[in-house]
C-alpha cells in the first residue's frame, strides 16, 4: 500500500505538485471560494473543449498537437465572416460551426500531411507550423479580407488602415450557446450527485465492480454532499449559474472520445501511436491514421475556439489563437498526461488545475511580492516550464528504459 | 531532353530581352546629357512655366471680371444674393473663357522664354548648390557644437514595444534633424538671388508678351512657384524631368516615347540586369537546385528581386546595403553559436535563450557599474560567458539524458528560461536609473546603450568608414571575422575534430573510443557562450538591450538564418553562417522599405520575417524527418 502511493506520487509529480501550488496561491491570493468557483467554471466552458481535442493525436504517438492553433484559425475565420453576413444568435453560432468545419478539416489534412513528413519531430513540427501558419493568416486578415475581398460591416475594417481591425465584436453571437439554458449551481449540482449516486449502483447492483469499490465511490459521494451542506461553501456557490448546453456539448465529446477509441478507427490509432512499423506491419495505413487523427483534432480545435469566442463576445483578431496550444497543452500535462498517454478525466482534471492557477496566481503575486506582473510573468513560466517539464521527464523514462533494457540484454 | 532544350531557349529568349532593354536603357542613359535630352528638358520646362503661369493669368482674369459684375449689379441696385449669383456667373463664365482662349501652347512662339528660362535655370542652380552647402556647414557647426545630443537623448524610450518599433527608429536615427530656425542666408547667397531675380524679370517680359492679362503684381507672387518649377537643390534628369511632368510638362514633348527611355533608361537597365540573372537561373536550374535546393534558391531570386525593386523606386541602394551589412555583423554570432551545436549533434539549438540570458546580465552589471567603453564591453562578455558556460554546462548534462528530442526539450527549456528571467528582471537588485524604471520596480523593457557611458555602437564605429553612402562597420565586421576564425580554428583541434565525429555518426564515434557525453556538453557549452557574445554584440549594435520576452524568438532567428544558408539539422559550415545570415538580413532590410514603396503603412514585412523564418525551420524540420536520430 505504502508503495502504490509512492509510484502514485511518483507518476504524477506534476500534477502533485499543481495542486500544492494551487492550494497555496489560493490562500495567498485572498479570494474566496466563490469567486475562484465563478471564474473557474466561466473558464472551463470555454477551454475545457480544446483541450479535449489534444487527446486523439497524443493516442495515435504525435505527442501535443500544438497545430491546434490553426483550428482556432479557422474558427476565427468563420466568425469573421459570421459577422460579416451579420447572422444573430444560434443561427449565426450553427453557420459558424458549419463553416469552421471544412476550413478546419482542410487544414488538417494539410497539416497532417506535412507533419507525416517530420516523424518523430511532431511536436516542434506542430509549433513551428503554427508560428508560420500565423504569417499566413496575418497575410489574409490585414491584406486580402478588406482589400481585395471587401468587407461591409461598420466595425470590421478602420477606415484609414489596411486590413481587418484589431478586435471583432460578435454581439450577435455571443453567449448564444451558453445562454440557451442556464441552470443554478445548486440544482445542477445536487442532480449530477443524484445521477452519479445511481450511476453506481447499478454498476454495483449489476455486479461491474466490487462492493468495496463502489462502497467507498458512494461515501465519497455522500461525503461529498454532506460537505457542501456547510453554509459557507454553500452561500458560495449558490449565486452561480451553469451553462448546462455548453458542458452538454464538452460531455458529449468526452462519450466521443471515449466511443472512437471502441471503434476500428481508434485501434488503429493506438496501435500506430505504440509503433509505428509494428502497426505498417499489420497492415494499416500509417501515413492515413496519422492524417485523420490530426485533422479530428484540427477540427475539434476549431469548435472549441468557436466556443470560447461565443463565450467571451469579441475576440483579438490577431492575438486570439496564438496562445490556444501552449494552454492547451499545458493544461493536459498538468493533468497528468504524458505526450503518450491522455484520457478525459486527465483533459478535465488538468483543465481545472491550471485555470485554478491562472485565476490566483496574479493576486498572489500581488500580495506575496506586491507586484501583479510577477504572478502574470509566473503562470507563464508555468505554461512553458510545465510542457519542458513534461518533455524532459518522458525522453528520460524513454531513455532509462532503453538503458535497463539493455543492461537487461547484457547480463543474459 | 525536350525539358532541356525548352529550358535553353526559354534562357536565349530572356537574355535577348534582357540584352534589348539594357541596350535601350544605356542609349536612353547617354542621351541624358546631349542636346537630345536638353531640347526635352527646355520643352518640358517652358511649357511647365506657361501652365503653371497660365493658372494665375487666369485667376487674374477671372477677379477681374468678377469685380466688374459686382459694381454693375451694385449699381443696378441688385440685392445681396442677386449681387452673388451674378459674380458668381461671371467668374464661372470667365474662367471657361480664358482657360479655352488663353494661350494655344502648342503654336506659341516661345524661343525667348526658352532662352531666358534657361538662364534663370542656370542662376538658381547656382544658388540652390550655394544654399545647400551653406547650410551643410551650419549643420556641421551645430553638431560639432554638441547641440545635437540632447535632442537624440529625448527619444522616449517607454514607448518601444516591439521590434518593429527599434527598426523604425534605428531608421530615423540616420538622419538627425536639424534645427534649421537659426540659419542665416550667406551674403554669396544673396548676391545669388539677386542675380536670380534679375533673370527672373527678363522672364516676366516674355511671359507678359505671351499672355496679356497678367499684370506684374500676379507675376511677383508666381515668383516662389516659378522658381520652385524651374531648379531644386540636387536636381538631376530624372528629378527634373518628373517635376515637369508632374506640373503637366510632358504635353509638351514631341516624342514621348525617346523622353521616357532616356528618363527611365537606369530602370531598363536594372530589369536587364534582373533579367539576365533570370535567364541564368532558368539555363542552370538543375545544377543550382541540386547545389542549393529549392527554398535557398527562392529567398536568393527574392533577395535580388527586392534589389531590382528598390533600384526602380529609386531606393538608396547603397544605404540598404550598408544597413544589411550591419545586421549581418550584429546577428552573426547568434547565428554562429547554432554551429557547435549543430556540429556536436544536438541540432539546432533553439534553447539559445539561455546563453542570451547570460549575455544580458553581463551588459546590465557592466551598465550598473558604469564600467564604459571597451573595457565595459569585454567585462559583459566575460561575466556573460562565464554564467553561459556554467548554465551551458548543466544544459549539456541535460540533453545528453534526452538523445533524439533536443529540439522540441530545448524550445521549451529556452522558452520557461525566458519567462524565469521575466521575473527575475522585476526583483533583480539593480540600482541603476539607466537600468530601472523612475517609478514601479524592475527593470526597463528596453535599456538604451549609449554611445558615451556605455559600449553603445563600440565596434559599429571601431575604424568605420563610408565611401558614398556606403558605411562600412569594420570593427563589427572584424569582430565577426575573428569570432568566426575562432570556430573554425576550434574544429580543427583534436576536440573539434572529435565533436563532429559525434555529430556525424554518434554509434561510429562511440565504437572509436570518443567521449560522446563530454563532446556534447562542451558543444553546448561553447553554443551558449556564443549566444551570450553574440546578444552583447547585438545590444552594442542596436544600441538597447532588449529584456523580458523579447530573447523569446531570438533562437529561432538564428536557426533560420544558418538553414537558409546552407545547413541542415546534422550538418553546418561556417560559410553557411555568413551566407545565411547576409541572405536573411538582406531580405528583411531590403523588405521593409520596399514594402513601404509598395504598399505605405503596411507591416507586410514583418509578416514576410515570419513567414520566411518559420517556413526554413519547417523545411528543414522535414529533411531531417528521414535520417531519425536515435
Amino acid at each position: 500500500m505504502r508503495k502504490n502511493v509512492q509510484t502514485l506520487l511518483r507518476d504524477n509529480a506534476v500534477t502533485v505538485m499543481f495542486v500544492v501550488l494551487c492550494v497555496v496561491s489560493f490562500f495567498f491570493s485572498g479570494q474566496s471560494l466563490g469567486y475562484v468557483a465563478y471564474e473557474l467554471l466561466g473558464r472551463l466552458s470555454r477551454n475545457a473543449f480544446i483541450v479535449l481535442a489534444l487527446i486523439i493525436p497524443i493516442i495515435a504517438g504525435m505527442g501535443i498537437n500544438f497545430a491546434i492553433t490553426i483550428g482556432a484559425m479557422a474558427a476565427q475565420i468563420a466568425a469573421l465572416w459570421v459577422t460579416e453576413w451579420q447572422i444573430p444568435g444560434l443561427g449565426g453560432f450553427a453557420v459558424a460551426a458549419l463553416m469552421t468545419i471544412p476550413i478546419a478539416a482542410l487544414f488538417g489534412f494539410l497539416i497532417g500531411k506535412l507533419l507525416n513528413r517530420m516523424k518523430g519531430q511532431e511536436m516542434i513540427g506542430g509549433l513551428i507550423l503554427g508560428y508560420f501558419a500565423n504569417g499566413l493568416y496575418q497575410l489574409l486578415f490585414l491584406f486580402i479580407f478588406g482589400n481585395l475581398i471587401p468587407l461591409h460591416t461598420d466595425g470590421l475594417v478602420i477606415m484609414g488602415s489596411t486590413g481587418v481591425a484589431n478586435t471583432i465584436d460578435l454581439h450577435r453571437i455571443a453567449s448564444s450557446l451558453d445562454g440557451l439554458w442556464r441552470l443554478n449551481f445548486n440544482t445542477a449540482f445536487y442532480i449530477c450527485m443524484a445521477a452519479a449516486i445511481v450511476y453506481c449502483i447499478v454498476r454495483m447492483a449489476l455486479k461491474k465492480v466490487s462492493a468495496k469499490k463502489g462502497g467507498i465511490a458512494l461515501g465519497v459521494l455522500v461525503a461529498v454532499l454532506a460537505l457542501y451542506q456547510i453554509p459557507a461553501i454553500k452561500s458560495g456557490f449558490s449565486s452561480l449559474n451553469i451553462p448546462v448546453v455548453t458542458f452538454a456539448v464538452i460531455g458529449l465529446l468526452c462519450l466521443a472520445n471515449v466511443a472512437i477509441m471502441r471503434t476500428r478507427l481508434g485501434q488503429q490509432f493506438r496501435a500506430v501511436g505504440q509503433n509505428m512499423t509494428v502497426a505498417n506491419a499489420a497492415g494499416i495505413n500509417v501515413d492515413r491514421t496519422r492524417v485523420i487523427a490530426i485533422m479530428i483534432s484540427t477540427v475539434l480545435a476549431g469548435l472549441g475556439q468557436l466556443i470560447y469566442v461565443q463565450n467571451f463576445g469579441l475576440f483579438q483578431t490577431y492575438g486570439a489563437h496564438e496562445q490556444v496550444g501552449l494552454y492547451a497543452g499545458a493544461a493536459i500535462l498538468v493533468g497528468g498526461a504524458s505526450i503518450v498517454r491522455a484520457t478525459n478525466g486527465q483533459a478535465l482534471l488538468g483543465c481545472i488545475l491550471f485555470h485554478t492557477l491562472f485565476i490566483v496566481a496574479p493576486l498572489a503575486g500581488k500580495n506575496l511580492f506586491g507586484d501583479a506582473a510577477i504572478g502574470e510573468y509566473f503562470r507563464v513560466f508555468i505554461s512553458y516550464g510545465v510542457i519542458a517539464l513534461a518533455l524532459v521527464l518522458h525522453a528520460w523514462r524513454g531513455h532509462s528504459a532503453k538503458r535497463d533494457l539493455r543492461a537487461l540484454s547484457e547480463k543474459e | 531532353m525536350g525539358n532541356k532544350k525548352a529550358r535553353a531557349i526559354a534562357s536565349v529568349l530572356i537574355f535577348v530581352l534582357a540584352a534589348a532593354l539594357i541596350v535601350t536603357g544605356a542609349v536612353g542613359m547617354s542621351q541624358r546629357d546631349s542636346q537630345t535630352g536638353d531640347e526635352i528638358l527646355t520643352a518640358m520646362r517652358t511649357r511647365s512655366v506657361l501652365i503653371a503661369t497660365g493658372e494665375g493669368a487666369v485667376e487674374s482674369y477671372v477677379a477681374i471680371a468678377a469685380d466688374e459684375a459686382r459694381a454693375a449689379a451694385q449699381a443696378a441696385g441688385a440685392s445681396m444674393s442677386e449681387i452673388r449669383e451674378a459674380v458668381a456667373a461671371a467668374e464661372e463664365e470667365a474662367r471657361n473663357n480664358s482657360s479655352a482662349n488663353l494661350l494655344d501652347y502648342e503654336t506659341a512662339d516661345t524661343t525667348g522664354l526658352d532662352a531666358a528660362l534657361e538662364t534663370l535655370n542656370a542662376a538658381l542652380s547656382d544658388y540652390r548648390a550655394e544654399e545647400a552647402a551653406a547650410q551643410a556647414a551650419y549643420i556641421a557647426e551645430m553638431e560639432a557644437s554638441g547641440a545635437l545630443d540632447q535632442t537624440e537623448e529625448e527619444v522616449d524610450t517607454s514607448q518601444i514595444t516591439s521590434e518593429a518599433d527599434l527598426d523604425a527608429m534605428l531608421a530615423e536615427e540616420e538622419e538627425v534633424e536639424v534645427d534649421m530656425s537659426g540659419f542665416v542666408a550667406t551674403e554669396r547667397m544673396n548676391e545669388l538671388r539677386a542675380i536670380a531675380d534679375e533673370q527672373y524679370a527678363s522672364v516676366c517680359t516674355e511671359l507678359m508678351a505671351l499672355y496679356d492679362t497678367l499684370d506684374q503684381e500676379a507675376l511677383d507672387t508666381l515668383e516662389s512657384t516659378i522658381f520652385d518649377i524651374v531648379s531644386q537643390a540636387g536636381d538631376d534628369f530624372a528629378s527634373e524631368y518628373d517635376r515637369f511632368a508632374a506640373a503637366g510638362g510632358s504635353a509638351a514633348l514631341e516624342n514621348g516615347l525617346q523622353a521616357r527611355i532616356i528618363r527611365y533608361g537606369d530602370d531598363l537597365i536594372y530589369v536587364g540586369i534582373g533579367l539576365i540573372l533570370a535567364g541564368l537561373v532558368v539555363f542552370f536550374y538543375p545544377a543550382l537546385i541540386k547545389k542549393l535546393g529549392v527554398p535557398r534558391m527562392i529567398i536568393g531570386l527574392f533577395f535580388v528581386l527586392l534589389c531590382v525593386v528598390a533600384l526602380l523606386y529609386d531606393l538608396s541602394l547603397s544605404g540598404l546595403m550598408s544597413n544589411t551589412l550591419v545586421r549581418m555583423g550584429m546577428n552573426s554570432i547568434l547565428v554562429l553559436a547554432m554551429v557547435p551545436g549543430i556540429q556536436c549533434g544536438i541540432g539546432l539549438n533553439l534553447g539559445l535563450p539561455i546563453g542570451i540570458v547570460g549575455g544580458l546580465i553581463g551588459g546590465l552589471l557592466a551598465i550598473e557599474w558604469q564600467i564604459g567603453g571597451w573595457l565595459g564591453f569585454l567585462f559583459a562578455c566575460v561575466v556573460g560567458m562565464a554564467i553561459s558556460a556554467v548554465t551551458g554546462a548543466l544544459y549539456g548534462m541535460l540533453l545528453n539524458r534526452l538523445k533524439g528530442s533536443e529540439m522540441s526539450v530545448t524550445t521549451y527549456v529556452g522558452f520557461s528560461i525566458v519567462s524565469l528571467m521575466c521575473i527575475a528582471w522585476l526583483v533583480l537588485p539593480f540600482n541603476s536609473l539607466e537600468l530601472r524604471w523612475p517609478l514601479g520596480t524592475g527593470l526597463r523593457n528596453t535599456i538604451v546603450m549609449s554611445d558615451s557611458t556605455s559600449f553603445g555602437h563600440l565596434l559599429d564605429n571601431f575604424l568605420s568608414f563610408s565611401i558614398g553612402g556606403f558605411t562600412v562597420p569594420t570593427g563589427l565586421l572584424l569582430f565577426m571575422v575573428l569570432c568566426c576564425y575562432l570556430v573554425w580554428l576550434f574544429m580543427r583541434s583534436r576536440t573539434g575534430v572529435a565533436m563532429m565525429a559525434v555529430g556525424n555518426n554518434r554509434r561510429f564515434a562511440e565504437a572509436t573510443g570518443v567521449n560522446v557525453d563530454r563532446m556534447r556538453i562542451i558543444g553546448t557549452m561553447i553554443s551558449t557562450m556564443l549566444g551570450a557574445v553574440g546578444i552583447l554584440v547585438y545590444s552594442q549594435s542596436y544600441g538597447f538591450m532588449q529584456l523580458y520576452t523579447a530573447p523569446r524568438q531570438m533562437g529561432f532567428v538564428a536557426a533560420s538564418a544558418i538553414l537558409i544558408g546552407g545547413a541542415s539539422t546534422s550538418r553546418c559550415k561556417i560559410s553557411h553562417v555568413l551566407i545565411g545570415t547576409f541572405l536573411f538580413q538582406g531580405v528583411l532590410t531590403l523588405g521593409m522599405p520596399v514594402a513601404n514603396a509598395l504598399v505605405p503603412q503596411s507591416t507586410i514585412s514583418e509578416t514576410m520575417r515570419i513567414l520566411i523564418s518559420n517556413g526554413i525551420i519547417l523545411y528543414a524540420l522535414t529533411k531531417s524527418g528521414g535520417d531519425q536520430r536515435a
